[in-house]
């Protein structure tokens, strides 16, 4: 047969790289910030922008889709067109994919710190910009399909897979969680409401970590482990079993992230179920790669990569087995909220996909530039600092999680709260917060040492722009399927291929989510919830500006232990007008679901103004903002009449009335706060925001009991 | 007889098991159980070292093959692994830009936990909610409510603990002193230095807005005026504390401190002995 010359473009790849790392350290920066912020809040020098609510976003959405997704790019732009034995589908569409998803994250780096926000989780970034994000994306994947369609190569290789996998169920989670009704250019409305919202949005959280922070990752290892430890795949039914039952499985686990909620039960142990079910497919990933080593552990002892990648795979195997355990409902209600879960995710990013990375990097800059990596004793150095980082990060923070937790639930022999005061649990745990931030440094030194390396080794070489290959073309043959040889023939069919990927992550998110949306048993309405008044609605969106969400959970579990410290377990009902839901996923300050009326309005000004002088010792930022900036009430009509469209019956016409009634409930507040002996400007942000608090599951206080 | 020397240890450790079985039930000894079971733990693995030596001596056996054998012979029936020297067997002709795949089986141990939890998970399904309600959580609640309930019904018939029906006036000069400490830290900034009142209404005269005596005070203490700004304190004072405070204010009754505020509710005189418990306003 007749050999073709053509080449591999490493150009993108080198572009992805160059991008992946300067963001990795602006985003593992400010996550540093935030982990010293939580014990010297007044790092944030006073200004909003720099304000941990603000910049937790800016944080996770840089490593998740700048650091994470760059590599990602990178790494399936090199493989792919090897495995594919041939040049990508276009190097124009390759050029507008990296230069749109740099826009974006340039454009989630100003947006964030500015406080336009969705205020849901790793999908903070408002509509125009969701809008870009699905443009770039597939551009990708039109990009990715067309160089498989091309391929010299008869079959696709697992990694295609994994990669094919993640482009289709990325785009159904996005389209799906991003559905929402702008107001303005900078701010939306999500047409889901409380417990719908809840669901969809953790339908999409989850599958963002399972879609975008593991199988492409898998993918990559699939191609780089075994190119890097030159050994064959150990086992290429296990591939198949653990790649399909991997993505079927995965979708359906979401629910695991609000269990002991206002979510029904049914699709709570649904969340349980499926991600115990999980354990063994995600295993299956780790045991191809760790098995792949077989006959290579000699070379794992002095070569850097390979012992990167065995932490990575390593990690990937603690954390999807930890995962698991904290979907079963008995460990979560001890882990959920704390900082355990804030552990247990950087055992995954620092170790799974961190070190993946490294391994990737110093495998893959070499062989672009046509040299031997620089200085093995450096990257060698950067292991060891890095280990060393996870375990300084990780084991404070479980202690963290664990301690805080028995406190919450500590009861006296009289059956009172041993720790009624929420303070006194958090300043308990500072010392394990300090301890975390070292490690987060060590951590983030490491990668100053990995880009050292790299440009030297860069200087030692000289980039091979286009690498030169040669494959004979595939040509079609006509061929039947024959059983056990079924994904075989499947193999050779990306478009079948991708269509039945579709088909099975599909099942399980339709199975949860339909339900959800349509039944109304899954809501009881209660009569006495009213949709908020334009003052609290204002208020807000202030408190998803500022991120509120991201310290404070909005989610009275039905533990004893919660309801004597704050009320009332929350209803699903209670949370039918609330477009986002903001039921949060940490607690690093106390719920304030029932906080309405719990303190005078006084209190709250005060607190705001410095939150140390009502509780001394609160690691909570200062808000001075909130007292000078106004109350942007010319968006007050637009605000009503969306939330109208999707279902808040605020009455016809009510828009035009709307401010007034708005800066009625605004004097009523200041005039309460000149009785008190505070004079305070009625049309100030921080009024509106103390309203919504104030408001905060009052609505069903009348048919409550408070007190035994 | 060498039968006799891997079975008698293994017995005399079943014995020491079974006598600790209820090691990891609640109980107030634990530390006790658990000193005992380290205890017995040791004498095991004594029991164990002293045993290999023998079979090692015996058998010469300076690799553990013997030793080793029932391990090997599970590992391999658990990974089904085919050794490395012979993997060109099960090479398939796969060839990804020089990556190649080999045919291992599945590894049962694998398909066992894989299998093994997809059972569990149709056992949990079934049991919470085909063969049970499915009203999980709501259930575990009220389970774990009620069980606080009974146990405080019985604190209160016990007289540990104090609410707003039980509670008596003390008089002891030691009560006072606490109820006053814990009155100059917490009540104060409101009710004043001597109960004179400021925001909060004065404590010294006859009138009362919720009812005076013993009883409506330690109410109004526990369960507060949220509305009004007097926060309910049940979850920061215990009973007692709030006993304490509530005997100190009774204490100041009559006092006529200076700047006394004006009376506010109406006033208040002790009803007889058997109705204590009607109280004013709510």
């Amino acid at each position: 047969m007749q050999v073709e010359k053509f080449s591999y473009d490493n150009q993108i790849v080198k572009q992805f790289t160059i991008a992946a790392l300067i963001f990795g350290i602006v985003g593992m920066l400010v996550g540093l910030i935030l982990a010293i912020q939580l014990y010297m809040p007044e790092l944030n020098l006073g200004l909003q922008y720099i304000t941990f609510g603000r910049i937790r976003p800016l944080h996770t959405n840089a490593v998740i889709f700048a650091f994470v997704g760059n590599i990602i790019f990178a790494g399936v732009y090199y493989s792919l067109q090897r495995v594919c034995k041939t040049r990508m589908f276009s190097d124009l569409l390759s050029q507008i994919h990296f230069w749109g998803w740099q826009t974006i994250i340039v454009l989630a780096a100003v947006s964030l710190p500015l406080g336009i926000t969705t205020g849901k989780e790793y999908a903070e970034l408002e509509w125009p910009i969701d809008l870009m994000i699905a443009i770039v994306w597939l551009t990708f994947g039109t990009n990715m399909f067309g160089t498989i369609i091309k391929r010299r190569e008869k079959h696709m290789y697992v990694a295609i897979w994994f990669y094919i996998a993640t482009f289709v169920t990325i785009t159904i989670l996005h389209v799906v969680n991003s559905i929402e009704i702008p107001v303005s250019l900078i701010k939306s409305y999500p047409i889901y409401a409380g417990v719908q919202d809840a669901l969809t949005q953790w339908w999409y959280g989850h599958n963002a970590v399972a879609f975008f922070l593991t199988t492409p990752y898998l993918g990559l290892m699939y191609y780089f482990l075994p190119k890097a430890a030159n050994r064959p795949v150990y086992s290429y039914r296990l591939s198949i079993l653990h790649f399909w039952a991997l993505i079927f499985l995965y979708i359906w686990a979401g629910p695991h992230h609000l269990l002991y909620t206002a979510l029904p039960d049914w699709a709570q142990s649904l969340g349980t179920v499926f991600s115990i079910m999980l354990i063994a497919p995600s295993w299956g990933g780790m045991l191809n790669g760790l098995l792949t080593l077989r006959g290579a552990w000699d070379r794992v002892r002095d070569n850097p990569i390979l012992k990167f990648m065995v932490v990575a795979v390593t990690a990937y195997g603690m954390s999807t087995f930890e995962g698991p355990m904290l979907s079963l409902k008995n460990f979560n209600a001890i882990t959920h909220y704390t900082d355990w879960t804030i552990a247990h995710a950087h055992i995954g990013a620092l170790g799974w996909n961190g070190f993946l990375s490294f391994g990737l990097l110093y495998w893959l800059i070499p062989k672009m530039w046509g040299t031997e990596l620089y200085s093995k004793k450096l990257a060698n150095l950067h292991f060891w600092v890095g280990t060393l980082g996870i375990v300084f990060y990780a084991i404070p923070l479980y202690w963290a999680g664990l301690t805080q937790s028995l406190m919450w639930k500590q009861f006296t022999p009289l059956g009172i709260l041993q720790y009624p005061n929420f303070l006194e649990t958090v300043l308990q745990i500072i010392p394990m917060y300090i301890l975390r931030s070292i490690g987060g440094l060590l951590y983030f030194a490491g990668i100053f040492l990995c880009v050292y390396n790299l440009i030297k080794t860069a200087k030692l070489g000289t980039f091979i722009k286009n690498e030169d290959a040669e494959a004979a073309p595939y040509i079609k043959e006509k061929d039947q399927m024959k059983r056990g040889l079924i994904h075989r023939w499947l193999e050779k069919r990306p478009a079948q291929f991708a269509l039945l990927a579709l088909v099975v992550v599909l099942i399980g998110g339709l199975v949860e989510l339909i339900p959800t949306y349509l039944v109304k048993s899954n809501i009881p309405t209660i009569a006495s919830v009213k949709p908020y008044t334009p003052l609290e609605l204002q208020g807000r969106d202030i408190y998803i500006r500022e991120g509120c969400n991201t310290c404070h959970s909005q989610m009275v579990r039905p533990f004893r232990s919660e309801t004597e410290r704050y009320g009332e377990y929350s209803k699903v009902g209670e949370f039918v007008y609330d477009h986002p839901f903001l039921w949060g996923s940490k607690r690093t300050g106390p719920d304030l679901h029932r906080e309405g009326g719990k303190y005078s309005n006084l209190w709250h000004y005060l607190h705001f103004e410095d939150p140390r002088q009502m509780s001394p010792g609160s690691i909570m930022p200062q808000y001075p903002w909130l007292f000078t900036q106004s109350i942007d009430i010319s968006v007050t009509p637009a605000k009503i009449n969306v939330m109208r469209s999707i279902g808040v019956p605020y009455e016809e016409g009510y828009e035009n009335f709307a401010n007034q009634d708005l800066m009625k409930q605004a004097n009523t507040i200041a005039d309460d706060l000149l009785n008190n002996g505070v004079p305070a400007e009625p049309d100030k942000e921080v009024i509106a925001l103390i309203a919504y608090l104030q408001r905060l599951g009052t609505d069903i206080k009348g048919n409550q009991t408070v007190n035994k | 007889m060498r039968s006799n020397k891997i079975l008698f240890p293994f017995f005399v450790s079943l014995f020491f098991f079974f006598e600790q079985s209820n090691l990891f039930a609640a109980g107030d000894e634990s530390l006790d159980k658990v000193m005992r079971f380290m205890l017995v733990l040791t004498i095991i693995v004594i029991a164990f070292v002293l045993w290999l030596t023998v079979v090692y001596s015996e058998k010469n056996d300076l690799e553990g093959r013997v030793f080793k054998a029932p391990l090997t012979a599970l590992k391999k029936a658990l990974t089904k692994s085919i050794p490395i020297e012979k993997e060109q067997e099960i090479l398939l002709h796969h060839n990804y830009d020089g990556i190649q795949e080999l045919d291992n089986r599945i590894p049962p141990w694998f398909a066992a936990l894989f299998y093994g939890t997809i059972i569990w998970a149709v056992v949990y399904l079934l049991s919470y909610h085909v063969f049970d309600d499915g009203q999980v959580q709501s259930k575990e609640y009220n389970l774990e409510v009620q069980q606080a309930a009974f146990e405080r019904q019985i604190l209160i018939k016990s007289g540990t603990f104090i609410n707003e029906e039980t509670v008596t006036l003390a008089n002891d000069a030691a009560t006072l002193a606490e109820g006053k400490e814990i009155f100059a830290k917490n009540c104060v900034t409101c009710h004043g230095q001597n109960g004179e009142g400021l925001v909060g209404p004065n404590l010294t005269d006859d009138y009362w807005i919720h009812g005076g005596g013993i009883k409506n005070i330690f109410k109004t203490i526990k369960i507060g005026v949220p509305q009004k700004g007097m926060i309910s304190w049940q979850t920061q004072l215990d009973p007692k504390k709030m006993q304490a405070v509530s005997s100190y204010i009774m204490s100041l009754h009559g006092t006529n401190p200076a700047n006394a505020k004006l009376p506010e509710g109406t006033k208040w005189e002790e009803p007889a002995q058997a109705d204590t418990t009607k109280t004013i306003g709510s």
